[in-house]
């Protein structure tokens, strides 16, 4: 069984550390990326099964990353995580296979991640 | 000056002498005089249905028109519908409302200044079920009317036949309103009970005055739209802004403290192999708090600080009280009022702006030298500190507070020499509230009313 590389992206830095070491435990490989174009960068290289993507990424908003990310390969998901939970309404958002919201209990967006790398494999 | 004596009338055997209120003939210079002071109460008037009861006491008020009872239709598409109605309903009810008024010898006209809103809404209740039946469905013919004229009840256009068989009228004044060539509403009275002539010169008042009222209630009815529009538009500025507010509180706070709690999770769950990692995400978990830690002293900060989006600074208040009176002074000086102002020497320091505390006072002193017209009295500014308050007091021993601006002064809205439009007094507590402040009044001294803005002291 290949071990599921996860793409985080955050303009936290704390968040990044956070991923690193709890999915890290989980097994997964985690890249990381803080900002858009370190992510575009990344997925251009391919190899990606899902991307954990913020949608507040300092003066940008991940919502754009998440139309490029869908238009260029609609089968890779993509899981919203973000302190608003009302960006929810945002019709962007939908085209997203899960939204959580941010919280210091990792335990929802685990869960998350796991059931879209389900649904894709 | 020629008066009409009340026509001796025989009803059941008996003569029976209806005195409504005094008729008198309309000389020219009365109406004017009649037309001048209603148009410059209407001036003031900011609620529509104070300008129709205004406008209706002047048709029936004995120093008005003095015809007995009067009533307003406005157009609703393709009805005439009953809005306003004053005066008795019966023979009765006249008799009595007339004597009251000739034993407390009460003067309508007079009171218009000071309009009760009970007593305007009394009388829509009243006339409740008359305006009902008055409200029909408009003919073709309602819209070629131009002039006031005076219908029987044989008049052909079957909305006037409608009107003179509800109300049981001899002889009905007429006066339409149109706008654009169609019909805006119509103003219906006659003397039901006195059954007194109806001469051309109160025709044309009649016609006159109604055309004043409804310029007014155009008037009145755009500054309540305006003002809905406006309140409606703060609500969605409001809205807007506590939607953004949350968006960074929650990018702004919930982020540093979801950081730092999942990071304290990982080092329960799975402590650092090595000291160094272990720094590192304690450091983590420290800046997290810490800049939470700020963004909330911020947000305290910025909510003590700012409301309706002023920003507060400090206001030396007394300096500000100084300049505005000396400001005051020359049309105090040529009104004979006293204009007198006490501040501490040291500065007064207030967390406000200049501007909105220029605005309070400049409506308060100029609403004490309205209720001082044409007496010589004082209006006392006085800045004081209670802390961690501000008040900034202004008193004048002029005419008392009507009855209908007691409860609520600021209320606004309320049309009275005291207070101008009545929107003076409002923007007062608008601008106090807006610094995190408040407004008071009373009248506990004698004689003297006193307004007070309360500011929070700088600190």
């Amino acid at each position: 069984m290949t071990v599921a590389r996860v793409l985080f992206v955050d303009d936290e830095e704390g968040f990044l550390e956070l991923y690193r070491s709890a999915f890290g435990r989980e097994g997964y490989t985690v890249e990381t990326a803080a900002t858009m174009d370190e992510a575009r960068a990344r997925l251009a290289r391919g190899g990606v099964d899902l991307v954990v993507l913020d949608i507040r990424l300092g003066e940008s908003s991940g919502l754009e990353l998440l139309r490029e990310i869908k238009a260029a390969d609609a089968r890779l998901p993509v899981v919203l995580s973000t302190a608003y939970a009302r960006y929810q309404d945002d019709f962007s958002s939908w085209l997203a296979d899960a939204y959580i919201v941010k919280s210091s209990d990792l335990g929802e967006l685990k869960r998350a991640v796991a059931r879209c790398l389900e649904t894709t494999s | 000056m020629a008066r009409f004596r009340a026509p001796v009338r025989v009803e059941h055997g008996r003569h029976l002498r209806e005195r409504g209120p005094a008729l008198r003939a309309l000389r020219p210079r009365r109406v004017l005089d009649l037309l001048r002071r209603v148009g410059e109460l209407l001036e003031t008037v900011v609620e529509p249905e104070i300008a129709g009861w205004s406008v209706l006491v002047a048709f029936t008020a004995g120093e008005g028109l003095g015809l007995n009872r009067a009533f307003l239709l406005l157009a609703e598409g393709k009805l005439l519908r009953g809005w306003f109605g004053v005066g008795p309903r019966n023979r009765e009810e006249a008799r009595q409302v007339w004597s009251e008024i000739r034993s407390t010898g009460a003067a309508p006209l007079v009171r218009l200044a000071e309009p009760d809103r009970s007593v305007i809404e009394a009388e829509q209740r009243r006339h409740a079920s008359t305006l009902a039946s008055l409200s029909h469905a408009m003919s073709t013919e309602c819209g070629m009317w131009r002039r006031a004229f005076i219908a029987r009840g044989n008049h052909p256009n079957p909305c006037v036949r409608h009107w003179t068989a509800v109300l049981d009228s001899r002889e009905l004044v007429v006066v339409p309103l149109m706008a654009s060539g169609q019909p805006w509403g119509v103003v219906l009275a006659d003397n039901f009970v006195t059954h007194a002539p109806i001469h051309r010169s109160t025709l044309e008042a009649a016609e006159t005055l109604a055309h004043y009222l409804r310029s007014a209630l155009e008037r009145t009815q755009l500054l309540q739209e305006y003002q809905r529009e406006r309140r409606r538009r703060l609500a969605a500025d409001h809205a807007t802004a506590l939607l953004e507010t949350a968006r960074t509180l929650a990018h702004d706070l919930k982020n540093p403290l979801a950081i730092a709690g999942g990071i304290a999770r990982e080092l329960l769950a799975a402590p650092p192999p090595d000291a160094e990692t272990l720094a590192r995400r304690l450091g983590i978990v420290a800046a997290g708090v810490s800049r939470a830690e700020q963004r909330v002293g911020e947000l305290v900060d910025g909510l003590a600080n700012r409301a309706d989006g002023i920003v507060l600074e400090p206001v030396d208040v007394g300096a500000v009280a100084g300049r505005v009176v000396e400001a005051f002074r020359p049309l105090a000086i040529s009104r004979n009022v006293r204009l007198l102002c006490y501040h501490p020497s040291r500065p007064v320091l207030a967390a406000a702006t200049k501007t909105s505390i220029e605005r309070c006072l400049e409506n308060l002193v100029a609403n004490g030298l309205q209720a001082l017209v044409g007496a010589c009295g004082e209006i006392h500014v006085a800045v004081r500190e209670e802390a961690p308050w501000v008040r900034l007091e202004v008193a004048d021993n002029g005419q008392a507070l009507p009855g209908a601006l007691r409860s609520d002064p600021f209320a606004g809205g309320v049309t009275t020499r005291r207070g101008g439009s009545g929107l003076g007094l409002a923007s007062v507590r608008t601008l106090a509230e807006a610094m995190g402040g408040r407004v008071e009044y009373d009248e506990r001294e004698p004689g003297w009313v006193r307004f007070t803005v309360v500011v929070r002291r700088w600190s």
